[in-house]
C-alpha cells in the first residue's frame, strides 16, 4: 500500500468523523430546540395577558383580581418577580428565569410569569 | 478499487447522518399548554399536543372536571350541598362522628391510605389531621400577619397527638361507609390525595384512547404516552435551593406513561423569627422534616409517588434508600441541605444533561 493510499485513508476517517459529529449536534439541537427563551409571557387565571420580549429591559406593575400586585422586572435577558402584595412571597423570592419552559407561579393571585421561545421547540415540557 | 470503496465509504456515512437526522419522528402536532388555579390549592398544568387547539380544550375540559370532582371529595376545608366528602367525615355532631356513606372514590382512596401507611411505616399517615390542622392554621395567620407569625404551642401538638392512630378510622367496603371511632380524630389526605387523583385522571385519559399530554398538579407530574412522535418528555426538577440562582433545576428527566412526584420545603411554609417552617410535618418530633430540601420520586403510578416522596422526606437517607430498593419500579433522588444531591441505584439512567 502506497503513501498515497494511507493518505486518503486518513482523511476518509476525518470525513467520516466530522459527519458523525455534525450529525450528532444536529440531533442534539433538534432535541433540545433552544434552551434560552425569547419572551415573558403573563397568564391570569390560565389567560394570557401580555408578553415581554426578554431583549428589553423593563418593569412593569401587573394587576390581578382583589387588587393583586406583582411587579415583573425584565433586565439582562432574565425576568423577575421584584415585588408583590401576596401573603406568601414565593413568586418575590423564585430566581430570574430565562430557559425555555421555566415558570414563576404566584398561587395566591393566580398568576403564571413563564418563558416562551419564537419557535414552540426546546427547553423542558413540565418544569416540577 | 480503492476509488469505489471510498465511494461506498461516503455514501455509506451520508446515509447514517441522514437517518440520524430524520429519526426524530414528527408528528405535524401541536404543543399547547393550559393553567389551572382551581384544584387542590395549587396550580395545575396541562402541557399535550394535538391536531387543533380545539381538540387540546376538548381533553383540558375533561382533565378538568374529573380534577374538580376529586377536589369536591378529598377536600377537608368546603362542605358542598348533597355530596358526602371527607369535610362531612371529619365533622362531629354532639362530641362523635357520624357513620358517613362516601362515594367510591373516597373508599378507594381511604383503603390505599392504610396500604401506604404500612408501605411507610407510618411516616406518611392521614390520620394526622388533628395535628395538621393545628400547623394550618398557626401557618395561615402567619402568611397574613408575618410580624406576628407564632409557632403552635408543642402540648397543643403532643395532646392532638393522642388521636392520629389510623386503626380508628372504620372502613365499610360492603357498605361504602366510614365512621371515626377516636372523637378527636380528623383525616387530612394533602400528603397522598394529588398524586392519587392524578393517577386517577390519567389512567382514565388512557382508557379513553389519549396520549400525548403531561400533568402536573403542584408538583405531581405525570406523563400519558409519549410527547411529540416517539419522544420522552423532558421535565426539569426546580433546585430547592432559592438561594441558588444560577441552577434553575437539579435534574433533567426523559418521562413517558410514568410520573415523577417532588416533597419539597420550598413551596408551602411561613416565616417565625427568621426561620422556614414548611408543610411536611414528621409525626415523630410534630415539626417540620429538616433531613432534605426536597425528594422526587419517579415511578410508574403517581399516586404511589406522591405517598413516597412524602415518607422518604421525613426518613433517613438509609432507610429511606432501602425502601426505594425493595420497592419496585420505584428510583429517588434526595437533595440534602447543603445542596447535595443522592439517587438510588437506577435514578440516573432517566436524566439528562440540557446544553447551556
Amino acid at each position: 500500500m502506497g503513501t498515497n493510499d494511507r493518505k486518503k485513508i486518513r482523511n476518509d476517517i476525518i470525513l467520516a468523523v466530522v459527519l458523525l459529529a455534525v450529525a450528532a449536534a444536529a440531533m442534539l439541537f433538534w432535541h433540545f430546540g433552544k434552551v434560552e427563551g425569547d419572551f415573558a409571557v403573563v397568564l391570569i387565571d390560565g389567560v394570557e395577558t401580555a408578553r415581554y420580549a426578554l431583549d428589553t429591559d423593563t418593569e412593569v406593575v401587573i394587576h390581578t383580581d382583589n387588587a393583586g400586585e406583582n411587579t415583573l422586572v425584565i433586565a439582562g435577558g432574565k425576568a423577575y418577580v421584584g415585588a408583590a402584595n401576596c401573603p406568601d412571597l414565593v413568586c418575590a423570592g423564585h430566581r430570574a428565569i430565562s430557559r425555555v419552559g421555566e415558570t414563576i407561579v404566584c398561587l395566591p393571585h393566580k398568576l403564571v410569569i413563564k418563558i416562551t421561545a419564537a419557535s414552540d421547540a426546546g427547553g423542558v415540557d413540565m418544569a416540577a | 478499487m480503492m476509488r469505489k470503496m471510498r465511494f461506498a465509504a461516503l455514501l455509506l456515512a451520508l446515509l447514517l447522518f441522514c437517518s440520524m437526522v430524520a429519526c426524530k419522528k414528527q408528528s405535524g402536532k401541536t404543543k399547547y399548554s393550559a393553567y389551572y388555579f382551581d384544584y387542590f390549592d395549587t396550580v395545575t398544568t396541562v402541557v399535550g399536543y394535538a391536531d387543533s387547539k380545539d381538540e387540546f380544550d376538548r381533553v383540558c375540559a375533561s382533565i378538568t372536571a374529573q380534577l374538580e370532582e376529586y377536589h369536591r371529595l378529598y377536600t377537608i376545608y368546603n362542605r358542598y350541598e348533597g355530596l358526602n366528602n371527607l369535610y362531612t367525615v371529619n365533622e362531629t355532631e354532639d362530641g362523635v362522628h357520624n357513620v358517613v356513606q362516601v362515594d367510591e372514590k373516597i373508599m378507594d382512596l381511604l383503603l390505599y391510605a392504610k396500604e401506604i401507611y404500612t408501605l411507610t411505616g407510618g411516616r406518611t399517615n392521614i390520620a394526622m389531621g388533628s395535628v395538621l390542622s393545628i400547623w394550618h392554621e398557626y401557618r395561615e395567620a402567619g402568611m397574613h400577619d408575618p410580624a406576628g407569625a407564632e409557632l403552635p404551642p408543642m402540648d397543643a401538638l403532643r395532646a392532638a397527638a393522642e388521636h392520629t392512630d389510623i386503626e380508628q378510622m372504620i372502613l365499610d367496603t360492603e357498605n361504602n361507609t366510614v365512621f371515626l371511632a377516636d372523637p378527636e380524630m380528623r383525616l387530612d389526605v394533602g400528603a397522598i390525595a394529588k398524586g392519587y387523583a392524578v393517577e386517577m385522571v390519567a389512567q382514565q385519559l388512557t382508557a379513553d384512547g389519549i396520549e400525548g399530554y403531561i400533568l402536573n398538579v403542584g408538583g405531581n407530574v405525570r406523563a400519558i404516552g409519549t410527547a411529540d412522535g416517539d419522544e420522552p418528555w423532558s421535565v426539569g426538577i426546580e433546585n430547592p435551593d432559592t438561594e441558588d440562582t444560577e441552577t434553575p433545576y437539579i435534574a433533567y428527566l426523559h418521562l413517558s406513561d410514568a410520573a415523577v412526584v417532588t416533597s419539597g420545603s420550598y413551596q408551602r411554609y411561613y416565616v417565625v423569627d427568621g426561620k422556614n417552617y414548611h408543610h411536611i410535618i414528621d409525626p415523630e418530633t410534630l415539626l417540620p422534616g429538616e433531613k432534605y430540601l426536597a425528594v422526587s420520586v419517579l415511578c410508574r403510578d403517581s399516586a404511589l409517588g406522591d405517598a413516597l416522596s412524602t415518607a422518604l422526606f421525613l426518613m433517613d437517607w438509609e432507610e429511606g434508600r432501602a425502601l426505594v430498593e425493595f420497592t419496585p419500579n420505584v428510583e429517588a433522588m434526595w437533595t440534602l441541605p447543603g445542596g447535595e444531591q443522592k439517587y438510588s441505584s437506577g435514578f440516573e439512567a432517566y436524566t439528562f444533561a440540557m446544553e447551556k
